[in-house]
This record gives structure tokens, C-alpha cells and sequence, in this order.
């Protein structure tokens, strides 16, 4: 035999080889034809391939920010599905919808594949030289760079970029994001995110976070409900509470809904203060001071709970403990969500659950590598630079502004006051389309990267408390667009570095590419990263990227003392607005989110869990709300804001307090591709500027409404039948028991 | 002939009842001391499932399924071997969401005394050794009675030449289709099979190594996604295993056609006695006879909390 | 190619379905010649070179030292172009031939040789080479070349390889329903799995 040294990375180029000829045997036909097919051949193989036998590579799903560990099975050099990584303390082999169509994300036909130039073709060099020639004499506050929430290496390169720019313009944007509530934490308990242990709590309160769903990790807390609901945990089979004006995931997974009026959360979490007081909860001063106005009479008539319900849930929580409450968007998108959030965070310190369920975090010891998570003031901020026309160079990476900005802020005419603008894009989306240059990225199939995530879980089978850890991802599969000849994707961690060493050449020369980076700033920290001085740099590396998943010392953070709440004012609700009486919720669904993800087909035809509908959006309306309008399933409705319209389909959905309706967001694109072009229509467009007064997020929720019908009627193409949600007489489909009724303790 | 030869061994695909008949396992097949007596069953605990859709997702990535489309889907001819039904508390006839919805995930039962299997014209689909009711793709005439008599409505029928005509997977995204299963043609029925290729390699494995399979050494597709770990899935026939023990524990018996449970429950009930708590297993449509290998786990709520 | 499927699956429906699980009237397991049609390799690999017995100056070389994967893997797999130069660069004998020569050429431009199939199955078959190599070979202890000829035919005395069996499902069942002795030793019988699922996939 030859000792041949490949190393894995052209072993990869030469299973690409293998995967081009192999492709045929999935969809093939049938008859014999000898002759015909290719033989999958390899110039040289490594032994742990075998064709036939599937390999699993460790790497990490970027499909959101909980930032899942994930396997992803390779068959002849072909990516083929992601599996969740067993090890992991994040999603326990466990995956989402979402994180399972990330393949789409790669094998997406409508990847960009070249960079374009003003939409033509044109080389790398070129294209870098393009961006060398339009920063040339221009200052580094005339340069903005826009992202979505980042993490890692390539954020570290990133800072260095900008450093050598001169520019302090960094935007981290996220159209949903959890900015409110960071801020509210960062006062109520001092951190921006603490742990909050639903496996341990008896009773959770969730005030609109979606924690199934769309909030902040889902996997990871999907993990902790089912603990949570365990009938033989010690702490016994938990009770789950929903408050919110639109049904979520979670809300429809709750012991009990309770769809409150919008924007009432904060009145209510008072209230229920109140009644706890009332119940004899020893209530801190100043906290029972907040608190004293709002008895469950008030608070019943406010937010349309009834009061006996407000204290049953009192008295719920009294007799049971820790208890867990929790804020999420639902409750947060007000002009007053910051005061909500923090109204509600005041719970979990009269119930005596900071310490218990609501737990110091630890996190990464590299500032440089722990994420930067994108909020919508970040945008705001943007906006008013590009408005001023200050800024002649702007880069866009992970973010599609153009698309998920409200129409009201005219973005898309002030990033055309840019001189220059860049995209990092997979897609021709909206934000791409409105851009000089576009770059192509690699899929995350295809790119190294650590990642650290937006939610460092709880430690796991015997971690340390202060367990905290970064991802590694790397590439499962030759790109499917090389670099020939110019051409070709680039992951983000490359084009930076290619950036940097126009600036530096000096300081990056020993760097080839980003995997060289990658793994010299890994190993330079090694010791860090768990491993001793004395080890073997090869062994380490080899043994880390394998793992995918980096176990590290966390700098845990201390719950502070809270802020006072003496400054808590809630507005009174405010009366409906007469030319526009509906609230409208845009709301963000577990397969949808913001929209990045539309061109995924698979997401497209998941139907939403709660409706049941597919490859359209569709306005939620309640029966009662409906049938005063003459609504009935089906007729296209005109949905007006003063900002804006949209058309679509009614739906009439028990799930939605009668004085709001709810559109889905993420649907509705212009450009992007053939799956998410042209269906629905995007709500984001329509939503008024209102900012939450404390952080200047914008107020999801804060878009006063009107429907009118359009004459129009279609029929909804959905998974439930004619009858709905009907079991249609049967007994037994899906059955429903009362707890006291069935013995869970016994339970295998 | 060939038509009176196969009319002649008719009853060599058929299964006559489930108590007696375990379908024709086919020991000899087996080398002596491995006789592996294997019936693939499945728990879904309804209480954990959160009604998420990853299962669904990730059965599309699994087994070669094809996105149909708005307009097909509207047709009824949408392919999601697993889907996830939505109901709604109902009172006077009208939809209650204080308890939330529910939720239940929907495939193909595989069900001992299949209904499918007995109208299939060309036998099509039939009961294999380690109790699967399989469909054999190319064997399938496309008359859609097995669909026709599924009372589940589990079967898909492939309306269309979904890879080449409708372009349903463009290129490159065909170079994610799973290797270990066909892509099926237009004209066919296909259907959830417990994703056999998966259950093929287990036991091919554990052939080599001369043992048994493990209890959780196949996962399907679904059961590896779900986030709360909702499905167990195992050999019925292996007392240690998680889904064996569950299904004894919950009081459901493969072979029954009325669980001694429900009687019992119903026996009380006639008397007027309160019933002492019951465990929550049961099988959808279990008066229909087709003794499903499927059983669910009642979701729980707290009627009084709040 | 979409006709051919249905023509098939009507075949696959009544002759072949009908052939095998008649098994009164069934014919005998066949080792007739139903040779396939010549295959064009950009190599003309001489297998019988390779393979062949000495007499016909073969090597005798192992069908699975090259189809290595055969033992423990579903399909026996063509050898990497790395394994052809193991042994070619110690024969400089041949160094200078014309197929030799293409040889070195793939491997020093590290490009994969384009080998067309010859047995090739429908997509809808599962046929696994391991468990007929675990069953036969090692646990019946029969010849190699026996072994892999009941699918393949006589390879050791051909040039390119050619397909010799029809590999129809009624020849495939012709031989499952036959019994087999389970080792080499025991007297104890058993014969292939029947059940449709098995091998359609």
C-alpha cells in the first residue's frame, strides 16, 4: 500500500467524487440495465468508509440560535439527513422540524452560487477587490455591518475586521428576538438570561413564552417539559399555565389557556401579586406597593380573566412550590413590554422560586466568542444612520432587513442611500436583491465554525455547575458549488478572513483559510478548552471536531439583587381605537420563525400544529369576533393598519382573545426563492412603529387593526378535515384524562 | 396459469386471526438458536407530545417523501406517512380552548389483522415475520382499495411521477434521498412501514454478532426527532423491552380485542361504582378489530388547577 | 422508463410473484446461462488475470481482496484506485502496458475511474452481499469462487466481467425456498427469507 497522507479535508473533495455518481441510485428507475448506472469508486478511501454503511459527523445546526448539537448521516459523500448529537446537554439527541429541514437549507436549489456584481457574474478577486476599491478613503464610522445574532470565531474575526476598519458599526439584528426580556432579566435578576428550570418546578406560569415552540432554545425546553410532566419525578407531575391573547405551541399544551386581553400581562402578574399577598405570600414592600392597586376585581375587568380564576391560580401557586414564571414575546411586543416583563419577572421573587428555578447561568470565558444576539433597536439605530446618509459601505451577513423591517421605516429607501452595499447571502432574498454585491456563503453542511449557544443549558449527567460549552461545526460533505475558477460559495469565517487580509495582510498571511484559523485559535486555548498543555495538538483537534461539542469551565454569573419595583407603572388598557378595533399579534411559529427559513419545502408543507394550515399565510380570527363581522372560513380578508395592509385567508380559531386576530410572520417573501416566493403575505410590512419606551425594541404587538372582507372566498388548503377539530362522536381518538384519575406514578 | 397459482396460495399472505396466527414467520430462515421472535410495536405517549410536527419533518427526511405543493395538497394528495391531527374540547357544539388542543400523531398502525391487507387485489401488502404490514411498491396495481378500507386513513397514494414530472426534488436536492429506500413512482400506494430500512440494519447487525436485536437499538425516524421523547418503539415480543413493559403496564394486550381494562372499567360503570385510577393506554379503533400495534397513552390535564 | 416500470410491476405481479410461491410447480434452481449484455469499461479489467486459476494463468487472487466490502457491507464495492496502484507499483513488469498506463493516469490526476455497473438490481431491491458471504462462505465454508458465482457466474474466466444469471426475482426465490445446510458441519436445514419486505424496498 502507499502512504498516502490525505488529510480529511481532501478526503472530502474525493468523496465528492463518489457523491456525484452515486446519486442516481436514490431516485432512480427501475428495470435492469446493466451498463448504464456508475459504480460508486473512490480514488482513495479511508477505512472507516465503507460504501453502503452510513458515517455520522458531530456538528452543530444553524437553522436558530439555540445552536442544537447534531449528527449528520453521510453515505457516499452525500449528506443525507441530521440526527441530534446524544451528547449533548442542549437537545439530547433530540431535534426539531426546523433543524431537520436544514439539509433543504444545502441542497437548496436556489442557492446563490457565484458572487454578482450589480446581478452579474463576477469572480471572488474581483469581487474582493470591488470591496477593497469602495473602501478605499473612506472613514470607519462610514461603514456599517449588519448581522444576525453571531457567535464564535468568525464573530471574533468579524470585531477584528471592523477594528481594521475604524468602525464601531456593528448592528446585531433579530426581527423576533428576546431583547425585551434580556433587559427585564438584566434587572430582575441581574443576568440577561438566567437558567430557568422547568424540569424542577412544579407549577410553570408562562406569560406568552412559547417555549415549545419559538423561544430561545425549544428543543432544549421541550426536553425539560417532558421531566416537567413526568407523574414519578419527586416533584410530581407539573401544572402548566398559559397567558396569552393567541394561542402558541405551549399554550396549547397547558392545563389551562387563559387568553387574556393584549398587553394586559403585566396588569395581571400584578394582580395575581395581589391575590398572593392576599393569600398570606409575604410580598416584599415595594413590590406589594406596585401591587396594591390592582385587586382581582380590577384586574378581572382589565384583562377579561375571570377574578376567581386569578385567585384559583394564586392559590395554585402557594400551595405549590418552586414554581417557574416565565415572559415571552407575547407579553413583551408593548410599548410598555419592558414594564410587563418586569412585572412578571416580580412573580418569581414573591413566589421564592430566584435560586431555585430561576438559576445562575455560567458561560463562555471568551467574551469574544459568546454571542452578540441581534434585537430590533439594533436595526432602529441602523435605520437612522442610513437615513442621515452617513453611512457609504454597508454589509449585510445572516440578517434580511429589507424584508422583516416595517414598511413605516423605509428601509429599503435608506440602505439605498448606501454608496456600497455587500450581502453575505445564500439566497437572492430581499436584502441580497437590494444590494451592489453579493457574496455566496456556504450551507452550514459545508463550513467550519464554533458556535456558542444563545442558551447555555443546565449542566447534564455529570457536569460541572458551571458547565458551559462551545460547538464546533464542520463540513459533512464536499461544497456542492466549489471554487473553480472564481466561482463557487465561501463560508462566512473565509470572506472575512479574505477581508482582513486586505486590510493586514501582515497579521493573517499564515492563515490560508479559516480552518487554519479556526484551529490555531482553538488550540492556542486548548488548555481552556479541556485539554492539557502536554497533549498532542493533532489528538486534541482531531478528538474535538469529532465530538463537535467543546465542554468548558463556565464563568458563572451571580443572580444580583433585583431593581426596585417602584418604578413599575402600567399604563390602564387602552381603549380601542375606533376607527381600527382589532389588536394584531403577528405571530411566530415554531417552523416559520422570521421567515429565513421559508424556502425550505419541507417547512412549507409541515402544517402549522395549531391550525393546521399549509403554504399560505392566514389571519386568525375567534368565532364570536368573526361572526359580528360576517366572517366565515375562507373569505379573503383586507387586514389594515395605519401603516399598511395585507391580504389573506380567515381562519376562525378559538385560541385568540375576540379582540385580536393573528398573522403568521416569515411568510409573504418578494425574493428569496421558488418555495417562499409569493406565498402568503409578509406582516411585517404592516406593523406600526411603536418601540417599547425602556430599550427601543419594536413593539410587536403594539398594530392596531381592521378587517373588512374582500368579497373573495377560497377554500383553506389544511390538514384537518371539514369538521375541524371535531372527533366527530368517536370516543376514542385522542383521549383526554383528568390527573386524579389515572395512577402516572408507576409509570415505565 | 399463473393467476390460479397465485389464487391457489392466497392464504399464504393471509393472516386469519391474530391470536392464533403470527402470519407465516418463516423460522427455517433462521439458522437454529436465533430464533428471534420479533413483533415491532409502538407507544406514543400523548402526554408528552407537544404536537411540534418534527416527527413529520423528520419522516420526510427519511423516507424519500415528496412536497407536494399548495395546489395537490388541496386535492387531498399530500404524502406525510406520519401527521399530526389536531382536536379541540368541544361543548354545545362549539370548539373550547381553555385546555388547549390536542394532539395526536397519525400513521399507518400496522395493525395484526390489517383491513388493507385482506382487500389488496395482487397482495400487495401483507404481514411480515417480524409483524410489519408491509407494501411492496412494485408489486402494488394502483387500485387504492387498501387505502379505501384503512379506517386510520394512513395510505398515500401517489397521484403523480413525483421526481421526474413534477420536479419534486430539483437538482441538487436529490442528492438528499435516502439510499436505503426507492422513491416511489406514480401509480402506487406507500405508507409509514416503521421505517423498515432502519429495523433491517438492526437486525442484520445483530445477526452478524449472533445475538438478539437490543431493545433501543432501532430508533424510527420519528422516535429519534421527538423532542420530548413522546414514541418508544421495540419488539413486543421481548418482556424487557421499554415498549413491552409499557404495553403491559398500561394494561393493552396485542392479541385482545377488548382489554380486560375496559371491561372491567365498564362493568363498574354499569354498577354505578366509581372506578378506582386506571392506567391510560389504549388503541384507536380498537372495535374495529384490526388489533393496531400502535398504542397511545392518554393525554393528562388538571381538570381543577385553575 | 416510466413503462418499463409498469411492465415490470405486472410481471413482477403475476409471472414472478406466482413462480415463486408456487413451490410445487416450481423448476429447479437454475444455473443456466442467461448471459447480459457486453459492458464497455473505461478499463478492460482482465479478470481472469486476477482470479483465474493457475492453469489459465490466473493469480487466484480472492474475489474480496479487491470486492472487499462484500463481507460487511451490503454492496461488495468496487476497490478504491489506490488499491489497484498497491500492488501495481511493485509490478514493473507490466508498468508499460496500455492499461497500466490509463491506470496510473487516474490516480495521478486523483480521479476516480468511471466503472460502469454490470449487476445492476432494480433500486426497489435490497440485496445485501453480506449476509450471503456470512451464510455460504464462512458458515458453510464453501469455495470463494463458488460462492460468488451462484450471482456472479464463472468471473474468474472473463475479461470484463459480464452478467451470466438473469437475477430475477424468480430466480432469486428459486434458490430461497431451497434448503440449505445452516453450516458446514450440521445436518440441520433452513433456506432464505420469503417475506416480500426482506428484499423489496
Amino acid at each position: 500500500m502507499i502512504e498516502n497522507d490525505f488529510d480529511r479535508r481532501d478526503f472530502l473533495k474525493v468523496l465528492g467524487w463518489g457523491g456525484t455518481a452515486v446519486a442516481l441510485s436514490g431516485c432512480g428507475y427501475t428495470s435492469i440495465e446493466d451498463g448504464k448506472e456508475t459504480v460508486t469508486s473512490y480514488v482513495t478511501l479511508p477505512s472507516y468508509v465503507v460504501p453502503g454503511i452510513s458515517n455520522y459527523f458531530n456538528s452543530t445546526c444553524a437553522q436558530c440560535e439555540a445552536g442544537c448539537n447534531i449528527m449528520v448521516r453521510v453515505r457516499e459523500g452525500r449528506a443525507l439527513k441530521s440526527e441530534g448529537n446524544a451528547a449533548s446537554p442542549i437537545n439530547r439527541g433530540k431535534m426539531c422540524g426546523l433543524g431537520q429541514a436544514g439539509i433543504q437549507a444545502h441542497y437548496n436549489p436556489d442557492r446563490v452560487q457565484t458572487p454578482l456584481l450589480n446581478g452579474k457574474a463576477v469572480s471572488w478577486d474581483q469581487a474582493l477587490k470591488e470591496i477593497e476599491g469602495k473602501l478605499n478613503g473612506v472613514k470607519g464610522d462610514e461603514v456599517a455591518f449588519i448581522t444576525g445574532t453571531m457567535s464564535g470565531h468568525a464573530q471574533a474575526l468579524l470585531g477584528n475586521y471592523m477594528d481594521a476598519l475604524g468602525s464601531k458599526n456593528h448592528f446585531s439584528y433579530e426581527a423576533v428576538s428576546p431583547a425585551v426580556a434580556r433587559a427585564a432579566n438584566k434587572k430582575a435578576y441581574g443576568v440577561a438570561m438566567p437558567r430557568f428550570r422547568i424540569d424542577k418546578a412544579k407549577v410553570v406560569v408562562s406569560f406568552g413564552a412559547d417555549f415549545l415552540g419559538a423561544w430561545v432554545s425549544p428543543v432544549y425546553f421541550s426536553q425539560a417539559y417532558a421531566q416537567f410532566r413526568k407523574g414519578n419525578r419527586p416533584e410530581g407531575r407539573g401544572v402548566l399555565v398559559q397567558i396569552e391573547p393567541k394561542m402558541t405551541l405551549t399554550g396549547a399544551n397547558a392545563d389551562r389557556w387563559l387568553g387574556i386581553r393584549p398587553g394586559t400581562e403585566g396588569i395581571f402578574a400584578l394582580g395575581l401579586i395581589n391575590a398572593l399577598g392576599a393569600a398570606g405570600v409575604k410580598v416584599p414592600a415595594d413590590i406589594a406597593a406596585a401591587a396594591k392597586d390592582y385587586n382581582p376585581e380590577r384586574v378581572g375587568t382589565d384583562t377579561g380573566v375571570a377574578f376567581d380564576q386569578i385567585n384559583k391560580l394564586a392559590a395554585l401557586l402557594k400551595e405549590r412550590t418552586p414554581s417557574l414564571v416565565l415572559a415571552g414575546t407575547a407579553a413583551e411586543g408593548y410599548a410598555y413590554g419592558s414594564q410587563n416583563a418586569m412585572a412578571i419577572a416580580m412573580l418569581n421573587h414573591v413566589l421564592g422560586n430566584v435560586g431555585k428555578t430561576v438559576e445562575a447561568p455560567a458561560s463562555v470565558p471568551f467574551p469574544q466568542l459568546a454571542p452578540t444576539v441581534g434585537s430590533r433597536s439594533a436595526l432602529t439605530a441602523l435605520n437612522a444612520g442610513l437615513a442621515a446618509g452617513k453611512y457609504k459601505v454597508v454589509f449585510s451577513y445572516g440578517a434580511n432587513p429589507v424584508y422583516s423591517a416595517p414598511a413605516a421605516m423605509k428601509f429599503k429607501d435608506n440602505f439605498g442611500k448606501a454608496g456600497f452595499k455587500v450581502a453575505f447571502a445564500q439566497y437572492l432574498d430581499e436584502t441580497a436583491k437590494a444590494a451592489d454585491l453579493v457574496l455566496p456563503l456556504d450551507s452550514a453542511m459545508e463550513e467550519w465554525a464554533t458556535v456558542v449557544p444563545e442558551y447555555m443549558p443546565a449542566p447534564y449527567e455529570g457536569h460541572a455547575e458551571n458547565y458551559a460549552q462551545v460547538s464546533l461545526r464542520q463540513p459533512v460533505m464536499e461544497k456542492l458549488y466549489p471554487n473553480k475558477e472564481g466561482s463557487g460559495t465561501r463560508s462566512v469565517g473565509d470572506i472575512l478572513l479574505a477581508l482582513l487580509k486586505q486590510r493586514k495582510p501582515e497579521a493573517y498571511k499564515g492563515f490560508d483559510d479559516f480552518y487554519a484559523y479556526l484551529r490555531s485559535a482553538v488550540l492556542e486555548k486548548k488548555t481552556v478548552f479541556g485539554a492539557a498543555a502536554k497533549d498532542d495538538n493533532d489528538i486534541f483537534w482531531n478528538d474535538t471536531v469529532g465530538k463537535g461539542i467543546v465542554a468548558l469551565n463556565g464563568v458563572t454569573a451571580k443572580l444580583a439583587g433585583r431593581a426596585s419595583a417602584s418604578e413599575l407603572a402600567l399604563p390602564a388598557p387602552a381603549a380601542p381605537d375606533a376607527a381600527y378595533p382589532l389588536r394584531l399579534i403577528p405571530s411566530v411559529s415554531a417552523s416559520m420563525r422570521d421567515g429565513r427559513n421559508a424556502n425550505e419545502p419541507w417547512l412549507q408543507e409541515s402544517p402549522d400544529p395549531l391550525t393546521t394550515i399549509v403554504w399560505d399565510s392566514w389571519v386568525e380570527i375567534h368565532p364570536k369576533t368573526a361572526a359580528k363581522l360576517g366572517i366565515v372560513e375562507g373569505d379573503i380578508v383586507d387586514v389594515s393598519s395605519k401603516s399598511g395592509s395585507i391580504k389573506a385567508q380567515a381562519y376562525l380559531f378559538p385560541g385568540i382573545h375576540p379582540d385580536a386576530v393573528s398573522v403568521p410572520v416569515g411568510y409573504g417573501h418578494e425574493a428569496m426563492g421558488r418555495y417562499a416566493n409569493g406565498t402568503g403575505a409578509n406582516v411585517f410590512a404592516m406593523l406600526d412603529p411603536v418601540f417599547d419606551k425602556e430599550t427601543g425594541e419594536l413593539a410587536l404587538n403594539e398594530t392596531a387593526v381592521k378587517i373588512s372582507k374582500t368579497g373573495a372566498r377560497v377554500i383553506i388548503v389544511k390538514e384537518e378535515g371539514p369538521i375541524g377539530g371535531s372527533q366527530a362522536g368517536r370516543k376514542k381518538i385522542a383521549v383526554k384524562v383528568s390527573a386524579g384519575k389515572v395512577d402516572l406514578t408507576k409509570e415505565v | 396459469m399463473s393467476v390460479s397459482n397465485l389464487l391457489e396460495n392466497w392464504s399464504k399472505f393471509r393472516h386469519t386471526h391474530p391470536v392464533e396466527d403470527k402470519g407465516h414467520p418463516d423460522w427455517e430462515a433462521y439458522p437454529s438458536g436465533l430464533k428471534t421472535d420479533i413483533k415491532w410495536a409502538m407507544a406514543i405517549d400523548l402526554d408528552a407530545c407537544t404536537g411540534c410536527n418534527a416527527c413529520s419533518v423528520a419522516c420526510y427526511a427519511e423516507n424519500n417523501l415528496p412536497v407536494v405543493g399548495k395546489e395537490k395538497y388541496a386535492h387531498g394528495q399530500e404524502m406525510h406517512w406520519m401527521r399530526i391531527e389536531r382536536y379541540w374540547g368541544e361543548e354545545n357544539g362549539e370548539f373550547k380552548a381553555e385546555q388547549g388542543a390536542q394532539f395526536l400523531p397519525m400513521m399507518c398502525q400496522h395493525c395484526e389483522a390489517a383491513p388493507c391487507e385482506t382487500v389488496c387485489p395482487v397482495g400487495a401488502t401483507n404481514h411480515t415475520e417480524d409483524g410489519l404490514n408491509s407494501q411492496i411498491y412494485n408489486r402494488c396495481i394502483g387500485s387504492r382499495y387498501c387505502s379505501a378500507n384503512c379506517p386510520f386513513k394512513v395510505r398515500y397514494f401517489n397521484w403523480y411521477n413525483y421526481p421526474e414530472q413534477e420536479e419534486s426534488w430539483p437538482a441538487p436536492m436529490h442528492l438528499q434521498l435516502n439510499p436505503d429506500l426507492t422513491v416511489r413512482t406514480k401509480g402506487v400506494m406507500e405508507k409509514c412501514t416503521f421505517c423498515k430500512q432502519r429495523t433491517y440494519v438492526a437486525r442484520n447487525n445483530a445477526r452478524n454478532e449472533e445475538r438478539e436485536v437490543a431493545d433501543g437499538e432501532v430508533q424510527t425516524a420519528c422516535q429519534q426527532a421527538c423532542p420530548t421523547g413522546a414514541i418508544s418503539f421495540g419488539n413486543l415480543h421481548d418482556p424487557s423491552s421499554k415498549v413491552a413493559k409499557q404495553w403491559a403496564q398500561q394494561g393493552v394486550d396485542i392479541i385482545k380485542e377488548v382489554q380486560d381494562k375496559d371491561k372491567e372499567r365498564e362493568k363498574m360503570e354499569h354498577e354505578g361504582k366509581e372506578p378506582e385510577k386506571m392506567v391510560r393506554g389504549y388503541r384507536i379503533l380498537e372495535e374495529l378489530r384490526p388489533y393496531p400495534s400502535v398504542m397511545y397513552l392518554e393525554r393528562v390535564r388538571e381538570e381543577s388547577a385553575v | 422508463m416510466h413503462f418499463s416500470l409498469r411492465l415490470f410491476t405486472l410481471l413482477a405481479g403475476l409471472f414472478l410473484a406466482a413462480a415463486s410461491y408456487a413451490a410445487d410447480t416450481a423448476p429447479k434452481l437454475t444455473t443456466a446461462d442467461d448471459l447480459g449484455p457486453e459492458v464497455a469499461q473505461p478499463i478492460e479489467f482482465p479478470h481472469f488475470r486476477h482470479a483465474g486459476d493457475e492453469k489459465d494463468g490466473g493469480m487466484q487472487i480472492n474475489c474480496m481482496y479487491c470486492h472487499t466490502y462484500a463481507r460487511r457491507s451490503i454492496v461488495a464495492g468496487i476497490p478504491p484506485v489506490q488499491k489497484c496502484i498497491g500492488c501495481h507499483q511493485n509490478i514493473p513488469s507490466v508498468r508499460e502496458t496500455p492499461r497500466i498506463k490509463q491506470l496510473f493516469e487516474y490516480y495521478d490526476n486523483n480521479k476516480a475511474i468511471p466503472w460502469k455497473k454490470v449487476h445492476d438490481l432494480p433500486d426497489f431491491v435490497r440485496f445485501n452481499h453480506e449476509r450471503h458471504i456470512k451464510r455460504f462462505y464462512f458458515q458453510q465454508d464453501r469455495p470463494y469462487q463458488e460462492v460468488c458465482g451462484y450471482c456472479h457466474g464463472d468471473v474468474k474466466t472473463m475479461v470484463v466481467a459480464r452478467r451470466q444469471k438473469s437475477l430475477t426475482m424468480g430466480w432469486c426465490a428459486n434458490c430461497h425456498q431451497k434448503d440449505h445446510p445452516v453450516n458446514a458441519t450440521s445436518s440441520e436445514t433452513g433456506h432464505g427469507p420469503n417475506d416480500c419486505f426482506t428484499c423489496h424496498k
